[in-house]
């Protein structure tokens, strides 16, 4: 108890202390009156697309004069603190004409603006620095942003735009395999990614086993990746955070945009509840292959779809207050007749509350739901069962931010997350059946955190951004809990059980967790920036396969299962050519973990009781190198991507105790992306990505055992052999319908061709007796992929 | 339960998205060859039984080369003796002096190649089958018209049982890589197991089916079931392969002389039933 009284003692301090010095440097209710010296007004408010309301996250204030500037945050809200006096205020974002405005600042102004695209859609940027130059100049290593946009404009996977499909294009991401689940970050696992859409985390980002992510790209206005030095604000992951913003919806006027495709149908509505107060977003999409499955005879008692609804709403109170509600639900269903039956999906909700307590200090109160949940069974007969499982957090935290001076922002803010896990839970249907009903012990833990957080710039040249955060986590299930004794490597045996509950956690992890980025720039277009941080996980996706599996379960960290720690160092150099029509850079990291998570050879990780007895704990580490040129002006645009890195790890019990490549490790990696504008209606896009095969274990002999043929490689290797080398090239075509004047439904079509030269690129290699000769054995690929796959999307918007 | 893996990478046929399999060829590493087991001891009044031999590179399709001149001696737990007699190159088999029990414990030793392994197991109580019922099916989900087998028979109380189904059509057993099925009690406790069907394809007038229900030791399951998913270890949802764990041990610690296989012990109880 002690220890954790000291612990919130020190978050409350984290807290505290800067919430006390704002209340030092506040100005007093009436307006400064001339300090002679520090006399400052401040110039706050939002900025906004013109023709929809949207926040604009990232648009920038500057103030050439005076060297300094403003970035507006996830709301939009941006503060700039300077001495009374004339100006000129310059507001740009990407892909939006810059609005000039000259003030004069005698007292602190709120003062919103909205910006206007810039027309042509096909000749924007592809991936969005936020201003010109904010590559080399923000402190920020390791950080891509994606807008919906370009989600849209790079070549899709049967025409459905993709957003995680579009993440793994940027260096330092990768998969473990075409439609595999989720996405690996510079060595690390799936769940070691943090992705928030809108503030609640997602645990399970496929529909279709991975062929498609869950967001649907109609729903999105902004996405953020950050690799390395990840701020503050933010932990519970140890590799990166995948930041999803949803459009607010637009609050001038209704609109909608859809599109068909082969596979599913989008349809998102906006409109402004009050205009200009608030405003509202409702998206959904549906696939439709099960509608074509009804038709054959054979088929119609079975089912397989996906959707999936987005929603969002937002209303001002006052100049002060704004409430944000936003929501998503997705589910994916297999039905085959009334023999088996599956289901899966992720459900979130936010409530949020941005409240301007004045002109430089914002806070942001969330209060957020997450689940994912799985069914399996069969519904009726001697066979049936029902299996169930999930994961549910509910969520509360708060986050301020200080503007201090246009040389210092200050972040703070505290959180709680309450998880419970239900592992497994199965029932019989009936009473003839021969199932029994199985509980796996339920768990539930807590996951507190504080952090404070200052962006701070020295100058034009120096600038930094430190933080600590400070995260405990207990674990708080009740029941009785096993010790696990054996030889490593092989199954454990239970043994000392022991009841743990109320007043006795089942473990109890504090943790300090520093964070640091900071850039030093060595001309107007070139810098050297440096990111660390500590990154610690408390829990933890059990998977065993290579790629995962949507039956896979979250565990939270226990007496056994430690918490996984990252430490990871980042350098970049970043360089701007031909003012800004160029961004390159390289950026090398190397990371160090510990309390990896492996699996003993054979493990079940389903429905088992002593689960822990299959685990093994171990060492990973991580290391590259990406270089990444992008162009961001021309008719031609794109970016190529190349990642070369190692991601290995050590663990007792395994491959002989020496360290062996990761499922994912794979040494290059290579995207390369390609807009062309042919005209103001008509774009071509291409990608091409190449990688090593990742790392598998292949036998090296085999026995006979009554009449089967075993598989088996001497000296228990791992990893041993790596899978054919990957590559592929997409093709799109986007054609606009001529604009009209007097019309407002606007249509395009996109065209594109995936896999083009039809390569039948290796998911795995797999070795099986032959099916005709049984005593021969044979090594098969499988490709998930054999063909090229044409696809025309429809999409409108008016 | 990778076989709802299975079915869900079913799924994705059904969608549409076929994926495709082909044979590729591979070069794999050489290894040094290994002593492979395959023995049991079962409660039907016969000797025991091991086949010796050696593995093999995994593109090798010749028979396994047998371990000849091997000594293989097997003790129980109330001090029998038996000394195996290699009948064939490679097979060997016991007197008669041990002979396998429910509840009896049993060790055997194998001396080979200037190496000495040891495997114990044992055999546990066992249910027994109730019938075996032939019924007609018309066509749906996942049947085609025709006659099936059905299993009918209890499950002892108490979880920590284990079994294999061996089935045999017209004396032939069912012998595929997907045709190996073990499962344990943990699901089905002290339930009555009824109407567990036998047979994929439909029966005709005539057909004959032999089961054979096989109560196994925990760690021969966990042998089978490993066994099973690395035979059946294909897919979008495959693990990387990995060794199936043995219950042979060479005596020395740490060789690298290690062995594969397993000498186990178990009960058979069978019924059958013909398609009239």
């Amino acid at each position: 108890m002690k220890q954790r009284f000291l612990l919130l003692g020190t978050a409350a301090l984290l807290v505290a202390a800067p919430i006390a010095s704002v209340a030092q440097t506040l100005p007093a209710a009436s307006p400064p009156t001339g300090r002679a010296t520090g006399a400052r007004t401040t110039l706050s408010g939002y900025l906004k697309d013109a023709a929809t309301g949207e926040a604009l996250i990232g648009a920038t204030v500057f103030v050439k004069s005076l060297g300094a500037g403003a970035t507006a945050n996830e709301y939009g809200f941006y503060s700039l603190t300077v001495p009374p006096g004339r100006y000129t205020f310059t507001y740009t974002y990407v892909g939006y004409a810059p609005v000039e405005e000259t003030l004069d600042l005698t007292a602190s102004l709120v003062h919103s603006v909205k910006l206007s695209t810039k027309g042509v859609e096909t000749a924007e940027v592809v991936v969005t620095g936020k201003v010109p130059d904010q590559n080399v100049r923000s402190t920020e290593v390791g950080v891509a942003r994606l807008d919906a946009r370009a989600i849209k404009l790079v070549p899709a996977l049967l025409g459905e735009a993709d957003l995680v499909r579009a993440v793994q294009l940027l260096p330092g991401v990768s998969t473990v395999g075409e439609g595999a689940t989720g996405f690996n970050v510079r060595g690390g696992g799936i769940d070691q990614n943090l992705i928030l859409m809108d503030e609640a985390p997602v645990y399970n980002s496929s529909h279709l086993f991975g062929l498609f992510s869950v967001f649907n790209p109609d729903a999105v206005k902004d996405v953020k990746l950050v690799k390395g030095g990840i701020p503050a604000a933010y932990g519970g992951r140890l590799s990166s955070l995948l930041d999803i913003r949803m459009k607010d919806g637009n609050s001038q006027r209704l609109s909608a945009n859809g599109g068909i495709g082969l596979v599913s149908s989008r349809l998102a509505v906006e409109a402004p509840i009050v205009k200009d107060k608030g405003s509202f977003m409702v998206a959904g999409r549906r696939s439709y292959a099960d509608l074509f499955l009804k038709a054959v005879p054979e088929q119609k008692d079975n089912q397989a779809y996906f959707y999936d609804l987005s929603a969002k709403a937002n209303y001002t109170l006052g100049e002060q207050d704004r409430l944000f509600l936003s929501g998503y639900f997705g589910r994916d269903v297999f039905k085959f007749g009334k023999v088996f039956q599956n289901s899966w999906g992720n459900q979130t909700g936010t409530l949020r509350w941005n409240h301007v307590f004045n002109s430089r200090l914002f806070m942001n109160v969330t209060a957020l739901a997450s689940r994912y949940d799985y069914g399996l069974g069969v519904p009726t007969g001697t066979q049936g069962f029902d299996w169930k499982s999930d994961i549910t957090d509910y969520s509360a935290k708060a986050d301020f931010e200080f503007f201090r001076n246009p040389q210092s922002v200050v972040r703070f803010g505290a959180s709680s997350i309450f998880y419970t896990f239900q592992p497994g839970h199965v029932v019989p249907t009936e009473d003839k059946s021969i199932y029994r009903e199985l509980r796996l012990q339920e768990q539930r833990g807590t996951e507190w955190a504080a952090y404070l957080d200052e962006e701070r710039s020295f100058g034009p040249v120096f600038s930094v951004q430190y933080g600590l955060r400070a995260t405990l986590f207990e674990n708080r299930s009740t029941g009785t809990f096993y010790d696990y004794e054996g030889t490593l490597g092989q199954q454990l045996t239970p043994v000392n059980p022991q009841t743990y509950g109320s007043g006795r956690p089942l473990g109890r992890y504090p943790n300090l967790e520093p964070r640091l980025s900071a850039r030093y720039a060595l001309s107007e277009s070139s810098s050297l920036k440096f990111g660390y941080n500590r990154m610690v996980q408390y829990i933890h996706l059990i998977s065993n396969t290579t790629a995962a599996t949507p039956l896979d379960v979250w565990l939270p960290s226990t007496r056994n299962v430690k918490p996984e720690h990252a430490d990871q160092l980042s350098l970049g150099y970043f360089r701007n050519f031909k003012n800004n029509a160029y961004e390159t850079s390289v950026e090398v990291f190397g990371k160090r973990m510990d309390n990896q998570i492996d699996y003993i050879a054979g493990a079940n990780t389903l429905l088992n009781q002593n689960l822990e007895g299959e685990l093994l704990y171990g060492r990973g580490r991580a290391y590259g190198a990406e270089f990444y040129i992008k162009k961001n002006e021309g008719r031609l645009t794109g970016w190529l991507s190349y990642t070369l890195s190692r991601s290995e790890r050590q663990i007792d019990g395994i491959n002989q105790n020496n360290w062996y490549a990761n499922k994912y490790d794979k040494t290059h990696v290579l995207a390369l992306v390609g807009v062309y504008a042919v005209s103001d209606r008509l774009s071509l896009s291409s990608t091409f990505n190449y990688s090593t095969g990742v790392a598998t274990t292949v036998p090296d002999s085999r026995y006979v055992y009554q009449g089967l043929v075993v598989p088996n490689v001497n000296g228990d290797v791992r990893n041993n052999f790596r899978v054919p080398a990957y590559h592929r090239l997409d093709l799109a075509a986007t054609l606009q319908q001529k604009p009209h004047p007097n019309r407002r439904w606007q249509g395009s079509w996109v065209f594109s061709i995936y896999n083009v030269y039809a390569r039948r690129n290796a998911f795995g290699i797999y070795f099986r007796q032959n099916e005709d000769n049984p005593t021969r054995t044979e090594a098969v690929r499988l490709s998930v992929f054999g063909s090229l796959l044409p696809s025309a999307t429809y999409n409108f918007n008016f | 339960m990778n076989r709802f893996l299975l079915l869900l990478a079913a799924g994705l046929a059904s969608c549409g998205l076929s994926s495709c399999l082909d044979v590729v060829p591979l070069d794999v590493p050489k290894a040094t060859p290994l002593l492979s087991v395959d023995g049991q001891i079962t409660d039907q009044g016969t000797p025991a039984a091991v086949t010796l031999s050696l593995t093999q590179p995994y593109f090798n399709d010749a028979p396994p080369p047998p371990v000849t001149g091997a000594t293989l001696t097997l003790e129980d737990d109330q001090g029998r003796r038996d000394v195996l007699v290699e009948e064939l190159p490679g097979y060997y088999r016991g007197s008669g002096t041990v002979l396998g029990r429910i509840g009896g414990r049993y060790t055997l030793t194998i001396v080979t190649d200037g190496q000495t392994y040891r495997a114990e197991t044992e055999i546990r109580r066992t249910p027994s089958i109730d019938r075996i019922e032939i019924q007609f099916k018309e066509k749906q989900t996942d049947y085609d018209e025709g006659y099936y087998a059905f299993y009918y028979g209890p499950e002892l109380p108490g979880v920590g049982d284990y079994y294999r189904f061996r089935i045999y059509k017209n004396g032939v057993l069912f012998n595929k890589p997907g045709d190996l099925i073990v499962s344990s009690d943990e699901l089905v406790d002290g339930r009555y197991i009824g109407e567990l069907r036998l047979n994929d394809k439909p029966l005709v007038r005539g057909d004959r089916i032999d089961v054979e229900l096989l109560s196994i030791p925990r760690d021969y399951y966990y042998f089978l079931n490993e066994m099973v998913t690395q035979i059946n270890n294909v897919g979008l949802f495959a693990t990387s392969p990995a060794n199936v764990r043995t219950n042979v041990r060479n005596t020395q610690a740490g060789s690298g002389k290690t062995a594969v296989g397993y000498f186990a012990g178990y009960t058979v109880r069978t019924a059958s039933a013909t398609v009239n």
